[in-house]
């Protein structure tokens, strides 16, 4: 369970939210500007917080009542920004080891390679690599590391189109195995429907309706909640 | 003249100043070579004077280049990763040596560090006599040369991604693992070029030398020295080393083409 209470004033744009994940993929939907990678850098702890709580599995991560904020590197909350940021100088089994060095390590991420797989990827570099796959790459390197939480930002918009087709599954499918809160920020309407889980829809820095897919589907609850529902009928 | 005749000439006469600018830059350097026949190369380099100031110019570099590596490097993440007035003054620090004549470079370490300079009275009650020692080289290296590594650090450290060093610290890397595994081999081009920079003018180090630690050979007559020195007794000597110091300009040279090289094909990627 990751419970959130944010303020977070930057530039001008305030993000003011409430929000409580449950285990499994939660789908974050709004407008351009709406404030959905700033409120995931804010649970990262990369944007500072001017006011509110951040509690994961009863752990406070961040109490600004309590002057407390845990160090990003112990929150246990992994982040897949749009671009991936793989470290280009480390190969493929360096970058998913990388939050777990060692013996063990190795043997962790060896699974989720094979999971996703990317066993025989292991010694290329991310520059040598199709967007899928460093896609692939980026969520291994999350998964191995045992985050609590994970947090995604647009993982399919890098994607060509069929390779998009080929991924959503498989994240849909890792999201809900992995049984953690995760919080997956999209604009396609078709990635929304693959997570299958809860939708959030943020405009303008607030919290406009949060609940399950099937109430957002049919009675969308804003004008960008309709043409998203709608665009995905005759879409691609 | 005509007026097309004047055009003409208006035309070529880019092309004559650029000859000219570089024929400039290339004779000294020929004459240099062709006034050296091979034999005399090995005698000025065998000199007694020649071999001791190669000696103490590798010693004092090597070590002014440590230094400027062990403390540059942190300053050098702190002004890439901080904005404010204390950065500002910072950046103009390590600006100044590079502009500022190197004999008023000496003059000042000599008031600073020398018997009766600022901090005179602190390293005499410490049993410290720095003018005119080998660790006086040092000092003069270090202040002429370390802001050419530092600048060059700092702006290799400001291209690097945030977001690399965001996503490290979400997989749990403290400051040190993202230094040393994640910033430093991204940025090694630019702290590469630097420190190649760096130990290139701490080797050509000459004014500032000479005026805080004078020209004892032996302990202060680094290369430089040695060659203003031999042109009073034995030219020999002097064209050798100046020869020597062309062609590690060269190696220095190659090794920037490389970084360059390398950041560019980095910035592609």
């Amino acid at each position: 369970m990751l419970e959130l209470e944010l303020e977070v004033v930057r530039d001008g744009f305030t993000l003011d939210v409430q929000l409580s994940l449950a285990p499994g993929p939660t789908a974050l939907v709004g407008p351009n500007g709406a404030g959905k990678s700033t409120l995931l850098r804010s649970v990262l702890g990369a944007v500072p917080v001017r006011r509110g709580r951040i509690v994961l599995d009863g752990r406070a991560l961040l109490d600004t009542a309590r002057g407390l904020s845990v160090p990003t590197e112990d929150r246990r909350v992994a982040w897949v920004p749009q671009e991936y940021a793989l470290f280009p100088h480390l190969t493929v089994l360096e970058n998913v080891t990388f939050g777990i060095p060692g013996q063990v390590g190795r043997a962790r991420a060896g699974a989720v390679m094979d999971q996703l797989g990317l066993a025989a990827l292991g010694s290329r570099r991310p520059g040598a690599l199709s967007g899928g796959e460093r896609q692939k790459v980026a969520l291994a390197r999350a998964l191995a590391a045992e985050p609590r939480a994970l947090l995604l930002d647009e993982p399919l918009a890098a994607l060509d189109a069929d390779t998009r087709e080929a991924t959503r599954a498989l994240l849909a499918e890792s999201l809900h195995r992995l049984a953690i809160p995760s919080l997956v920020v999209t604009h396609e309407m078709r990635d929304v429907l693959a997570l299958g889980g809860p939708v959030v829809l943020i405009e303008a820095g607030r919290i406009r309706s949060a609940g399950a897919l099937d109430v957002f589907r049919a009675s969308p609850p804003s004008e960008f909640a309709r043409s998203l529902v709608t665009r995905v009928v005759g879409g691609v | 003249m005509s007026g097309r005749a004047g055009t003409r000439l208006l035309a070529v006469l880019p092309s004559v100043a650029a000859a000219f600018m570089l024929a400039l830059l290339a004779v000294p350097l020929l004459a240099l070579v062709l006034s050296t026949p091979p034999g005399d190369l090995i005698d000025g380099l065998r000199h007694p004077l020649a071999l001791s100031a190669l000696r103490l110019s590798l010693l004092t570099t090597s070590i002014s280049l440590g230094l400027t590596l062990l403390l540059g490097t942190p300053l050098a993440w702190w002004m890439a990763r901080h904005q404010g007035p204390a950065e500002r003054i910072a950046a103009a620090l390590v600006q100044l040596p590079i502009v500022v004549p190197p004999a008023v470079s000496g003059l000042a370490l000599l008031l600073a560090f020398g018997r009766r300079g600022l901090l005179g009275p602190l390293l005499d009650r410490a049993g410290l006599a720095l003018p005119f020692t080998t660790a006086a080289v040092v000092l003069a290296e270090l202040f002429v040369s370390s802001p050419f590594y530092v600048q060059s650090a700092v702006a290799a450290f400001r291209r690097l991604d945030e977001d690399l060093l965001w996503a490290a610290r979400s997989l749990g890397a403290g400051p040190a693992r993202r230094f040393f595994r994640v910033a430093l081999p991204l940025s090694r081009p630019g702290v590469v070029t630097g420190a190649a920079l760096s130990w290139a003018r701490a080797l050509g180090e000459f004014g500032a030398t000479l005026m805080f630690a004078g020209n004892l050979q032996g302990r202060t007559q680094t290369l430089p020295l040695a060659i203003y020195s031999a042109l009073e007794t034995d030219l020999r000597p002097a064209k050798a080393l100046s020869i020597l110091l062309v062609a590690v300009a060269l190696v220095v040279l190659g090794v920037l083409g490389r970084g360059t090289v390398l950041e560019a094909v980095r910035a592609r990627a």
